[in-house]
């Protein structure tokens, strides 16, 4: 099981940000976006074969040319002064079936990742994902932080569009990151770092779409502007935002006009009322149907069979 | 029995039974017109196999219980036997559920270490829309372009595919990067064939690895299972109209349907099995 790197920066006083794949791949969006926007340079890799299964082969007239995984990568960007360190997975390892990580596997990527942090001097770990929250698909969504100590969370407050978790009001200020993005909190505390997780806002009711929620992408992406002094160019985000926003409001329109009302409270309401049960049970029929409708449609174009080879 | 310390992952019988070979491996649980376990039985009876060791399933299969097919409890059981005669390792296995990466490099590392393998084989089989009635073919995936190269000549069909990777081709790629040559085979047989046997695909597998590897094979066995069975589906053909214009339309080189498909499949199943 090994870290490969390509290169050996000296980085000055460097921060690490992570990501992996989770609910509407907000914090992977953001990072990446980020880690692309710096023309941040590949440092090296975790090999993949201990992690994961792979995914997919080529062959070509006979030639077995290539497998491929997923892939967890390292980059980095040199700034002079706070250098930064990427880290993006491509997929959670622990299993295909299981969506989150899991299990040894989990915690010894942690630690590698932790490992090429602390071996290029890093002294704080950002990692980013979602937070499920009564909020509305209409109103920009916040940035909740939870962090690996009180004097961190003071100093992430003084950002545009931060909460932490308390703040936020809901779960009693308690609850988990799940996967990666929180287990990697959990090692880089434990190893002695730094550690903050920035979450952004999505709709409870948007939580199992299979579309990346790139308005909170954008709002962490902000934030992280924010901390880093660096002018952040959301016009990729902006875009691929207009094109998710079409597909949700689609299915917005259809909400019958009791559960639109209280639903719409969340726009204004600070403590904003749960949908009843009544209308849970309606979303969740309704927008199964509705998600299935865009599966089958993305299906049709897919004529890759799935028999292996 | 002697247990290898340097990993504590095999159980070896005996020791240092090959000196230089080539590693076949079957696997059990993807055995379509069960192409694979013919193909090792066939060798092991053949060419005299002796089992030399087990790679122990522990870590490679999730034990979550006991399953078992045909009220009989089944154990993941992977084990290696050696022809010394031949020159042959033969491994047959279940395909693994965990760190299948580890699992596959542990079956190259005991044919390296204990066998001194060469080359490695993988027997699978490629289910297609053609009748029983049309000459088998061999189609095959190299991982070395010397080795594509020298079997252009050869009745192998180059494969062309891109998707989920099966077992073998995974086990194909790692013995790339040990720097050991290996062909996958996917015998093509008939689709309707493939929940039970078929006996000109395993002959022709069979009589591929006997020139290749230089084997004295006696094969007649399976000319008589072949005739036997071409009976029993002329016999279908004649007693079964719907299935008969299937097979028929499979003849003329027309294609079937997903219900088509189906039904033929079903039909050829009830027959086989009552006949057997």
């Amino acid at each position: 099981m090994s870290v490969v790197m390509y290169r050996e920066p000296q980085l000055e006083n460097p921060e690490m940000l992570c990501s992996w794949p989770g609910i509407g791949n907000i914090g992977l969006i953001a990072v990446d976006t980020l880690r692309g926007q710096l023309k941040a340079r590949e440092l090296g890799q975790i090999e993949p074969w201990d992690y994961f299964e792979p995914h997919k082969v080529f062959i070509q007239k006979g030639m077995l040319e290539e497998l491929w995984f997923p892939r967890s990568r390292f980059f980095y960007h040199e700034r002079g002064e706070k250098d930064l360190l990427f880290f993006t997975g491509e997929e959670q390892p622990g299993g295909r079936e299981k969506v989150y990580a899991y299990g040894e596997k989990a915690y010894r990527m942690a630690e590698n990742v932790v490992e090429v942090a602390r071996k290029h001097g890093c002294r704080r770990i950002y990692t980013s994902g979602a937070c499920v929250s009564m909020t509305h698909h209409q109103v920009k969504p916040r940035v909740v932080a939870v962090t690996s100590s009180e004097k961190l969370n003071r100093e992430l407050k003084r950002y545009p569009n931060l909460v932490t978790m308390s703040e936020l009001g809901e779960g009693g200020g308690e609850g988990v990151i799940t996967g990666m993005n929180g287990l990697m909190l959990a090692v880089a505390k434990k190893k002695g770092l730094e550690a903050v997780c920035l979450m952004g806002e999505i709709p409870d009711w948007l939580a199992r779409v299979p579309f990346p929620y790139t308005k909170a992408s954008k709002s962490v992406l902000e934030v992280f502007g924010s901390i880093f002094g660096l002018d952040t160019r959301p016009g990729l985000l902006d875009r691929q935002s207009a094109e998710v926003d079409r597909v949700i409001e689609s299915f917005y329109e259809k909400f019958p006009e009791e559960v639109k009302e209280i639903y719409d409270q969340r726009k204004t309401e600070a403590k904003p009322v749960p949908i009843s049960e009544k209308e849970a049970e309606w979303m969740k029929e309704n927008l199964d149907e509705f998600l299935k409708s865009l599966t089958d449609e993305q299906e049709k174009g897919d004529d890759n069979g799935d028999r292996p080879i | 029995m002697v247990t290898d310390r340097s990993d504590d992952l095999f159980h070896i019988f005996k020791e240092q039974p090959l000196q230089s070979s080539s590693l076949i491996v079957c696997w059990k649980s993807s055995d379509l017109g069960r192409i694979a376990s013919q193909v090792v039985n066939y060798m092991i009876e053949s060419l005299g196999g002796e089992e030399v060791a087990e790679l122990k399933p522990a870590g490679f299969f999730t034990f979550e219980g006991a399953i078992f097919r045909d009220d009989i409890i089944q154990v993941p059981d992977s084990r290696f036997w050696a022809c010394p005669e031949a020159g042959v390792l033969l491994f047959n296995s279940e395909e693994p559920t965990l760190n299948n990466y580890k699992f596959l490099n542990s079956i190259l590392d005991y044919g390296e270490r204990h066998c001194g393998i060469k080359e490695l084989y993988t027997i699978n089989a490629a289910p297609s829309l053609v009748s029983h009635n049309t000459p088998r073919e061999i189609l095959a995936v190299f991982n070395q372009v010397e080795l594509l190269e020298r079997f252009e000549e050869e009745e192998l069909e180059p494969m062309t595919w891109e998707g989920p990777p099966a077992t073998s081709s995974y086990l194909l790629w790692v013995a790339a990067r040990r720097g050991l040559s290996g062909i996958s085979l996917w015998p093509e047989i008939p689709f309707y064939l493939a929940a039970h046997e078929d006996p000109l695909a395993v002959k022709k597998t069979l009589s591929f690895l006997g020139r290749r590897l230089q084997l004295d094979l006696d094969l007649e066995e399976l000319d008589e299972q072949a005739k036997c069975q071409q009976q029993q589906l002329s016999q279908l053909q004649e007693e079964n109209e719907q299935a008969g214009a299937l097979l028929q339309r499979l003849e003329d080189g027309d294609t079937l349907d997903e219900e088509e498909q189906m039904l033929l499949n079903r039909e050829v199943y009830l027959k086989l099995e009552k006949e057997s």
